[in-house]
């Protein structure tokens, strides 16, 4: 009960807290620090609504029925990929422009916005903030008619998750630069592909695509989603036991386009329109 | 994305968003009665407390009394998914809320371990898109189940009334004498019906008394003042075959008969107004004195509807129901002090009190029974 709740709390807070732990570690790590006030509006916004929206449904008689949650999550999971990616060429173009130690350039070029930081500490966290209100709530509820344990497991969860992220901000920020944006890039591909193929594959639940039950692997008896290492896969690439042919193809070809995009060597002159190329995934 | 104004405005818009989605999904309540439709899941079960429903917003509260995580689907043929919630973890309540238009054949299913085809059970959904409330739904029942108690009575009445004008025909007064009184009753039973059809019940019912000028006098009370009073005509038998036909054609035009719950009530009370008008007084059997029978058959019409209103006025006004279980309770006992042999002893046997005591009795049930027309169509 403990164990079972704690994992889930573990992969929800991962899904959100991994993306935003390397949002602050790029931030740091390129001096940019003025920006990371904007980070936790964002959270906050973002955990705030959740928490205020799962408490509307669970304590009144407002409803949000199944598609209607599962576009929420799937159409929100969808624009998260678009903010990543961009964030993938951002630190793409900053490593470049730190291995030619153009820190100067770099500031003027890679200004991030403070909306594009809100936004996607907000949509990172907010994706499946819904989802993970409406579980906090039903723990609450059932600590107080009957059992504390899945209230408490879910606690674990979420603070294992946060120092999970932590501890990944801590060790990404000890690498030199190139090695630091190379390896997060890297990680940030897969997550992003991840977090794509889980949009869709909410949208294929709520039949607004079709293929629901058109099965490219069924890894649930091998690499389940309940075990320790399955709910990690989960939290931080979006690893589903059960992966639909729609949402491996676009797995696939996302980080068939965007990480030798990210990984190739930049031209001189030039630097390469990935952005563009990127979002017309 | 310089502009400073966006990422307020866009976290608002999305709280608008949230919150117009909930409130349109809220306007319609689950259709389900009774609330939500229970799971009980477990590693190895899959409780749905009901496996039927209208169509509609059906609402089903999972409980995860297992070890392992569990998710809960509704799916359509072909397991396409209505509706599921994931991350049911073990000691939890969750609710899927999920919009059903179509009825049909679906599948209820819980997956332990959120894995596998899981743990499935069939479910039924029926109506079109529902507009029904639970109300609607016990209402729907109500006039069901009071169709059927039509349908005995009037079968009933179609044979009896067959018999008894072969009697007549066949000259053997004392045998349809005997045989008048039992007929009648299934006639008084469902009278409120009869009286749906113009000219019909008139012709079947019509009192010596009432008659209109120019009016021919037929059905039963005429072939009871010939059985009891005159002796038979030379067209009694011909009064016995209209009757047989006036009768065959009521019988056909109640199939199709289509009543509101609001009828149903209207009829309980208006069978116990023709007790009180009719049979108190014993104008209605003028000739044959059989009015307690009439008078027995009119109050198990009135219960007859009650009954099948029964589940909707227990929702809506317990209270109601047990004072018309006392009071009908009260005329029945006065009534069942009257019996003789197979039926009921002559009216003017009555004495004047015994008179008042029915009347009273009846005026304390028509009471109640004049407030169930009101509780129906609340």
């Amino acid at each position: 009960m403990l164990f079972s709740s704690a994992l889930i709390g573990l992969r929800e807070g991962l899904e959100a807290a991994l993306v935003v732990s390397i949002l602050v570690a790029f931030l740091v790590k390129t001096e940019r620090r003025h920006a990371l006030r904007w980070v936790w509006p964002g959270v906050g916004a973002a955990v705030l609504l959740s928490v205020a929206v799962g408490a509307v449904l669970t304590y009144t008689t407002a409803q949000l029925s199944f598609e209607h949650q599962e576009l929420l999550g799937g159409s929100l999971s969808i624009v998260a990929v678009v903010f990543v990616t961009a964030m993938i060429f951002w630190m793409r173009k900053a490593s470049k422009s730190i291995a030619a130690e153009l820190r100067g350039k770099m500031d003027d070029a890679l200004d991030v916005g403070p909306a594009a930081v809100l936004l996607l500490s907000f949509l990172a966290v907010g994706r499946e903030g819904l989802e993970t209100a409406v579980f906090f709530y039903s723990t609450v509820q059932a600590a107080q008619s009957d059992t504390v344990e899945p209230l408490i497991g879910f606690a674990i969860g979420i603070a294992a998750a946060v120092v999970l992220a932590w501890l990944l901000y801590k060790g990404a920020v000890r690498f030199n630069l190139t090695k630091f944006f190379t390896i997060t890039g890297v990680l940030l591909v897969f997550v992003a592909a991840g977090v794509l193929g889980y949009g869709l594959h909410d949208l294929q639940e709520a039949a607004f695509l079709p293929g629901i039950n058109t099965l490219a692997f069924d890894a649930s008896s091998t690499l389940p989603e309940t075990s320790w290492y399955g709910a990690l896969l989960k939290g931080i690439f979006n690893y589903s036991q059960q992966t639909t042919v729609l949402q491996a193809v676009a797995w696939l070809a996302y980080v068939a386009v965007v990480l030798p995009l990210f990984l190739k060597p930049s031209k001189k002159t030039t630097p390469a329109p990935a952005v563009a190329a990127a979002s017309k995934e | 994305m310089t502009v400073r104004k966006t990422p307020s405005l866009a976290v608002l818009a999305g709280a608008a968003a949230l919150v117009t989605l909930a409130a349109c999904d809220s306007k319609s309540q689950p259709a389900a009665a009774g609330g939500p439709i229970k799971v009980a899941a477990s590693d190895t079960a899959c409780e749905v407390s009901a496996t039927t429903a209208n169509a509609g917003n059906l609402t089903f509260e999972i409980t995860n009394k297992g070890t392992k995580v569990t998710e809960f689907y509704l799916y359509a043929e072909g397991d396409r998914i209505m509706g599921e919630v994931e991350n049911i973890a073990p000691g939890l309540n969750r609710r899927l809320i999920v919009e059903v238009a179509d009825a049909g054949k679906y599948q209820t299913a819980c997956k332990p371990g959120m894995a596998g085809d899981g743990i499935r059970g069939d479910f039924t959904v029926t109506g079109g898109v529902a507009k029904q409330n639970d109300t609607n739904a016990q209402k729907a029942e109500a006039t069901k189940s009071y169709a059927g108690y039509i349908a005995n009575n009037t079968s009933a009445l179609q044979d009896e009334t067959v018999k008894f004008a072969d009697l007549v025909k066949a000259g053997k007064v004392d045998e349809a004498k005997a045989a008048y009184a039992r007929t009648r009753t299934y006639y008084e039973r469902i009278e409120p019906v009869a009286e749906k059809f113009g000219d019909l019940d008139p012709a079947i019912d019509v009192r010596e008394a009432d008659l209109e000028p120019n009016q021919q006098f037929t059905g039963f009370h005429r072939l009871e003042k010939d059985l009891f009073k005159t002796g038979l005509q030379p067209d009694s038998a011909q009064i016995a075959d209209k009757l047989v036909t006036d009768v065959k054609t009521l019988v056909g035009k109640t199939k199709t008969l289509e009543l509101s719950a609001l009828d149903l009530a209207n009829g309980a009370k208006g069978l116990l107004d023709e007790v009180a008008t009719g049979k108190i007084t014993g104008e209605e059997e003028a000739f044959s004195h059989t009015d307690l029978w009439d008078f027995q058959a009119n109050v198990d019409g009135s219960k007859g509807a009650i009954a099948s209103l029964r589940p909707v006025l227990q929702a809506k006004d317990p209270a109601l129901v047990s004072t018309l279980d006392k009071e009908f309770a009260n005329v029945q006992g006065l009534l069942d002090k009257q019996r003789a042999g197979d039926g009921f002893k002559s009216y003017t046997e009555l004495s004047q009190d015994q008179v008042k005591e029915f009347a009273s009795a009846v005026d304390a049930l028509s009471e109640p029974l004049s407030k169930v027309a009101e509780v129906v169509s609340k």
